[in-house]
């Protein structure tokens, strides 16, 4: 039984370790207070969510005993899906109504009649670890940059985590020169853009553009004819998200060869941002200042040191050995408002391509997290980075999928909207 | 390739007109019969084949190919002409019809299908279809659906030489625009495509603009198990077959069934108990779960419990370790697809109105509904459930076997595929006959 602001003082106590570990340097982060603060932290989200606390017993645990956080069971990211005219149902902790942000996903999970919803209570942990690895995915210097974002402003589109989190890169690392070029109804600025670039170019100031995917191939499309830029070293193009839905597909190493020569950039000037709306905390495919950023299709994924992830087998859950396919888990400690463990539906690989030098034999990590043998989790986690390992994106629907003329789920949700 | 398809738009009708209607059906026939010989070798061959790809279990591969045998009968590919045309040599040449006129099927000169996906026998049942009527047909069969098309169609051959260029199986994937696909669907003067939306999208922008399209797209079937048969242990046993029958890929397989509850009986709602029911039911044929669905089956099954962990009348039966699973969601305002594999919704109702109301969202995509119940309660709701756009009312036994006859998403399958030409009579004497 819970006494009477117990939970209040808990997560207190939870959001400021948490902060600790975002705003100290990533090298400093003792993997072993990460794995206790991952456990109580969800220790306590069993105890304050009661949808979850259910789920958690109904796999017949009891949190008070369970020793490792990878033994908590995670949330499907689909739990996030809400109904517009139904009750909340999303995992948050805390009241709906005094939520300090409202972030939407753009349906790629949900269906247009169903979206999921993400309730932020506390902006400041968002911000804390969001900039924290942005630092590291671009490897900023701590010298203003300008910030170009072939997005829609924050206030334009307040439920968009993507356009909030540009925003909180701009209010940081921008030299007064940025903006955002895209408005509300998702239509792009190109005369404001093409001035912006050409403005940055003239006076040497750094740019980082950021951008959908999407987006990057429409603004190369309706710029069609027109000479290259020539951005300063340095720039950088942050392109996130993929092409899903959208009328044209143009291939990720196509993209950044056709961007780069826009700019007048080198393509290791691109980088990738994977993310989603129910998370708080991003990966990139690149750590600049820690080591060479490498060609696209050599590329892995990292995450912070208060993200873990893990690589599922679909049938069981259990931890797939390093090279195998399996469903991407990730433990995020910023949400510690909402569900920290999720289950998403995109599949990935661990691989053994360390950032720094991975000592031969040595344990390796994937985003900060143990590599488990399958069935048989690590006590011991090795410090990060320095044996490092990231895990690569294979997308989110095996393409093998026996189809027959049955409509399944999945169609449908494309066929609406999702 | 290209002078293939000259030869087959050139020639292919005059060689199927000169073998004439009950010629081809009677190939046709003994084609299909060497299919349901389990000592033929091409029976065998079919057996290995179909079972690789379409990674199905020896005994259900067994129980497809007897089941498209029965289809592809002489007794069932007549009923399927009769079906269609009340006077099928109306294939051969004018024959009196409505008002005094003579109407006459003419087949395409050239008939272009596609199908995807990995059903066994849809190509095989599209290349019957087409040659039946007489049709030249180039059929591009599913990815996981080559073997039954290319042995039906050496069995064919066997049967009738002549048949020998009036058919081409398609090398290509569909939708590449390739130099002989685009020659192909060029030449098509009617395509036909059997297929989920991706597929259509890939080939509508290669197709001239003039070109009927005829769509067989993706579809869900369910069923409703009226009171006075939800205590059926029969029901349920059939229900489970049909949940098993082509993995659920079939768009005949439901997904979604309704109980209607029988208050007072006991303690849980009626649908509940029936869920746990159907859930023991499939957990007694269990089976190795398609790997290629772990991961869809894993996604639907983690949304389910957590939806159970918010509302606890709901229950998740099984999981991607056993193989199948059963949702029981009590009252759901709509229909909602599962993701295959041997995954069933279960859902309860009190008035049949319930159901329409929630499958009237999935209108455009509804197909075969079991409905168990007596003959009246049945007849009750069946208009309703026409309306609505179910196109098949059966019982769980039959619903994954149709008939040869059968109106496929409301269509005469082979009517579809001729045009009319029709010779009218002199002003001033309009009299009223038979239709064609």
């Amino acid at each position: 039984m819970r006494r009477p602001g117990e939970g209040d003082w808990r997560r207190d106590d939870l959001r400021l370790r948490v902060l600790a570990l975002m705003q100290g340097s990533p090298d400093a982060a003792d993997p072993g207070e990460v794995e206790a603060l991952a456990l109580d932290l969800l220790r306590y989200q069993a105890s304050a969510n009661v949808v979850y606390g259910r789920l958690v017993a109904s796999r017949g645990l009891d949190p008070r005993r369970i020793r490792h956080w990878w033994d908590f069971p995670p949330v499907p990211v689909r739990g996030f899906r809400e109904s517009p005219a139904g009750p909340p149902r999303a995992p948050y902790i805390g009241d709906p109504a005094v939520a300090e942000a409202v972030f939407l996903t753009s349906g790629t999970t949900g269906g247009a009649e169903a979206r999921g919803v993400h309730r932020v209570r506390d902006l400041s942990l968002y911000h804390a670890s969001l900039l924290a690895w942005a630092r590291e995915g671009f490897g900023w210097d701590g010298q203003p940059v300008r910030v170009l974002a072939i997005l829609p402003a924050p206030d334009a589109r307040p439920d968009s985590s993507l356009s909030h989190m540009a925003g909180v890169l701009k209010a940081a690392w921008d030299d007064g020169g940025g903006g955002f070029f895209v408005d509300a109804e998702g239509v792009l600025d190109l005369e404001a853009l093409e001035s912006a670039l050409a403005d940055a170019a003239a006076k040497g100031s750094r740019a980082y553009v950021l951008s959908t995917a999407f987006a990057l191939v429409h603004w190369l499309d309706l710029r069609a004819g027109r000479p290259p830029h020539s951005l300063p070293p340095g720039s950088k193009v942050m392109e996130t998200g993929g092409f899903k839905g959208r009328t044209r597909e143009v291939p990720r190493a196509e993209l950044y060869r056709c961007t780069a020569a826009a700019l007048g950039l080198a393509e290791h000037a691109l980088i990738n941002e994977y993310g989603m709306t129910e998370m708080l905390s991003q990966f990139y495919d690149a750590l600049p200042a820690r080591a060479p950023i490498l060609a696209i299709d050599a590329r892995l994924h990292y995450g912070p040191p208060w993200v873990r992830t893990r690589v599922l087998d679909p049938v069981d859950l259990s931890p797939v050995p390093p090279g195998t396919p399996g469903l991407l888990a990730h433990l995020d400690l910023a949400n510690l408002d909402a569900a920290a463990y999720l289950l998403t539906e995109d599949l990935g690989v661990m691989e053994n391509s360390p950032v720094g030098s991975a000592p031969s034999g040595a344990p390796l990590e994937l985003s900060g997290a143990p590599l488990e043998p399958r069935r048989a989790p690590l006590e011991k986690t090795p410090s990060f980075p320095s044996r490092g390992a990231g895990f690569r994106i294979l997308g989110r629907h095996p393409d093998s999928v026996p189809r027959g003329c049955s409509l399944s789920m999945e169609a449908w949700l494309e066929a609406t909207g999702g | 390739m290209e002078a293939q398809l000259r030869l087959l738009s050139r020639e292919g009708g005059a060689r199927l007109r000169a073998l004439g209607l009950q010629a081809r059906l009677e190939v046709l026939a003994l084609a299909g019969a060497r299919l349901a010989d389990p000592s033929d070798r091409l029976r065998q061959e079919a057996e290995s084949r179909v079972a690789a790809e379409a990674a199905l279990s020896p005994q259900a591969t067994r129980t497809v190919l007897d089941a498209l045998a029965t289809a592809w009968s002489h007794p069932a590919l007549l009923a399927l002409l009769y079906a269609d045309f009340p006077d099928p040599t109306v294939l051969e040449g004018f024959r009196p019809g409505p008002s005094g006129a003579l109407h006459r099927a003419i087949p395409p000169r050239l008939l272009v299908q596609y199908a995807s996906g990995n059903v066994p026998g849809t190509s095989a049942t599209a290349l019957v279809r087409a040659l039946l009527v007489g049709a030249p047909t180039v059929l591009k069969p599913g990815h996981g659906d080559q073997a039954l098309p290319d042995l039906l169609a050496r069995s064919i051959l066997d049967a009738e030489p002549r048949f020998e260029g009036t058919f081409l199986l398609a090398p290509w994937r569909g939708g590449e625009g390739g130099p002989a696909e685009l020659a192909c669907l060029q030449a098509a003067d009617l395509m036909v495509i059997y297929g989920g939306l991706g597929a259509v999208e890939a080939v509508r922008g290669l197709l001239p603009p003039q070109t009927p399209l005829r769509i067989y797209g993706p579809r869900i079937s369910g069923g409703v198990v009226l009171a006075p048969c939800s205590a059926d242990p029969a029901v349920i046993e059939a229900a489970a077959d049909a949940v098993c029958a082509y993995e659920q890929r079939g768009c005949v397989s439901p997904q979604v069934i309704w109980v209607q509850e029988s208050p007072g009986r006991g303690p849980f709602p009626t649908s509940r108990a029936w869920a746990k029911a159907l859930a023991e039911a499939l957990e007694r044929r269990r089976g190795a779960l398609d790997p290629r669905l772990a991961v869809v089956h894993r996604t639907f099954y983690e949304e389910a419990v957590f939806a159970a962990a918010h509302d606890p009348t709901q229950a998740v039966y099984g999981g991607p370790d056993r193989g199948w699973m059963v949702q029981y969601t009590p009252n759901p305002s709509r229909m909602t697809p599962t993701c295959g594999g041997r995954t069933v919704r279960v859902h309860g109702f009190t008035d049949p109105a319930e159901v329409i109301a929630a499958m009237e969202p999935m209108a455009s995509y509804l197909q075969t509904l079991a409905v168990e119940g007596d003959p009246p309660s049945t007849l009750a709701i069946a208009d309703a459930l026409a309306r609505c756009g179910v196109t098949r009312i059966t019982s769980f036994a039959d619903q994954p076997w149709p008939p040869a006859w059968w109106r496929e998403d409301g269509d005469e399958p082979l009517r579809t595929l001729v045009r009319w030409s029709v010779i009218e009579p002199p002003r001033g004497k309009v009299e009223t006959t038979r239709t064609p």
